[in-house]
């Protein structure tokens, strides 16, 4: 097991999900946008387990702290994230068969 | 040793995210997020969260990346330019402003927090990893057996909802919208 400070998980956690953010939004394709909301998605597991890891020090575990809490809601995010994949995929195919396309400025059914 | 390799796997991580973003093609972003899932998982394991690693590789890797790339080739999206604009990017005035805004701020303060490191201090009593299975697995189905069934309904719904999305086609898509639907006709819609 390695011994990085739980500051430096942290730091690879805030830039993925700046990465994230940035796809999510200067993307048209609906296909990567969904990609980088993945990406966001991993970067809140990552936050999730470096706190459960930071928890689990010698110094820290006495008190009273579960930390199986951060492993248990990473599979619930995980869990999330397929079904919002399956949801967000065949949302894309019905998109595709109504326009054609998958470009995100095509959707304007609702501004009309 | 580990320490160097979790520097190296982050760095990869990171270098997969911003190929994601700015892959040309969808295919190649999809596989971009693959590396980027297995440097993840990569992280885990060094981390001492076993059975996560394994889990973001069967679930993520595994499932839902090939569903990325099933409708990325049922789809047959190759190359992105036919999309209005070069790149299909839309970093234009004000939304790309606040767009490079957010992600610079919020990097910015990772790397902020990233000065204050503080020593790890390995606990001897999760040598083996943190995520011990039966620990884990205890709690799991006691104390989160609630959301854990909650979990199941959603993915009952997921599944009756992503039925209902696939086949609607034929009854209310063809005479919902006549004026918005594009001239293309399938076939299957006429008969």
């Amino acid at each position: 097991m390695m011994n990085v400070p739980t500051e430096h998980i942290l730091t690879l956690s805030a830039l993925l999900f700046a990465t994230g953010v940035l796809g999510f939004l200067i993307r048209r394709n609906v296909i990567i946008v969904l990609a980088s909301i993945e990406l966001m998605l991993n970067a809140a597991n990552l936050t999730f387990l470096a706190a459960s890891r930071h928890w689990s020090q010698t110094h820290l575990a006495a008190d009273g702290v579960n930390i199986m809490q951060g492993p248990i809601f990473s599979l619930f995010v995980i869990l999330v994230a397929a079904a919002e994949a399956a949801v967000g995929l065949a949302l894309v195919i019905a998109f595709y068969r109504l326009k054609q396309t998958v470009a995100l400025d095509a959707l304007t059914e609702l501004k009309d | 040793m580990a320490d160097t390799l979790f520097y190296i796997l982050a760095a990869g991580t990171l270098a997969c995210g911003m190929g994601v973003v700015t892959a040309r093609m969808p295919l190649f972003s999809v596989l971009s997020l693959l590396g980027s899932l297995f440097c993840l998982s990569a992280i885990y394991l060094l981390s001492g969260f076993q059975f996560l690693a394994a889990t973001q590789l069967l679930v993520y890797a595994g499932a839902i990346m090939v569903l990325f790339l099933f409708v990325i080739m049922l789809l047959n999206l190759g190359d992105e330019a036919e999309l209005q604009g070069h790149l299909g990017f839309s970093l234009s005035g004000k939304k790309g402003l606040i767009a490079g805004a957010t992600a610079l701020s919020l990097g910015l303060v990772g790397v902020v927090g990233a000065g204050y490191s503080t020593p790890f201090v390995a606990n001897p009593a999760y040598e083996r990893g943190v995520d011990d299975l039966n620990a884990l697995a205890t709690v799991l189905f006691s104390r989160y057996a609630l959301p854990f069934e909650a979990a199941s309904l959603l993915l009952l719904a997921t599944m009756i909802g992503v039925i209902t999305l696939a086949k609607r086609q034929r009854t209310t898509d063809a005479g919902a919208h006549p004026q918005s639907a594009p001239p293309s006709t399938d076939g299957e819609t006429a008969a």
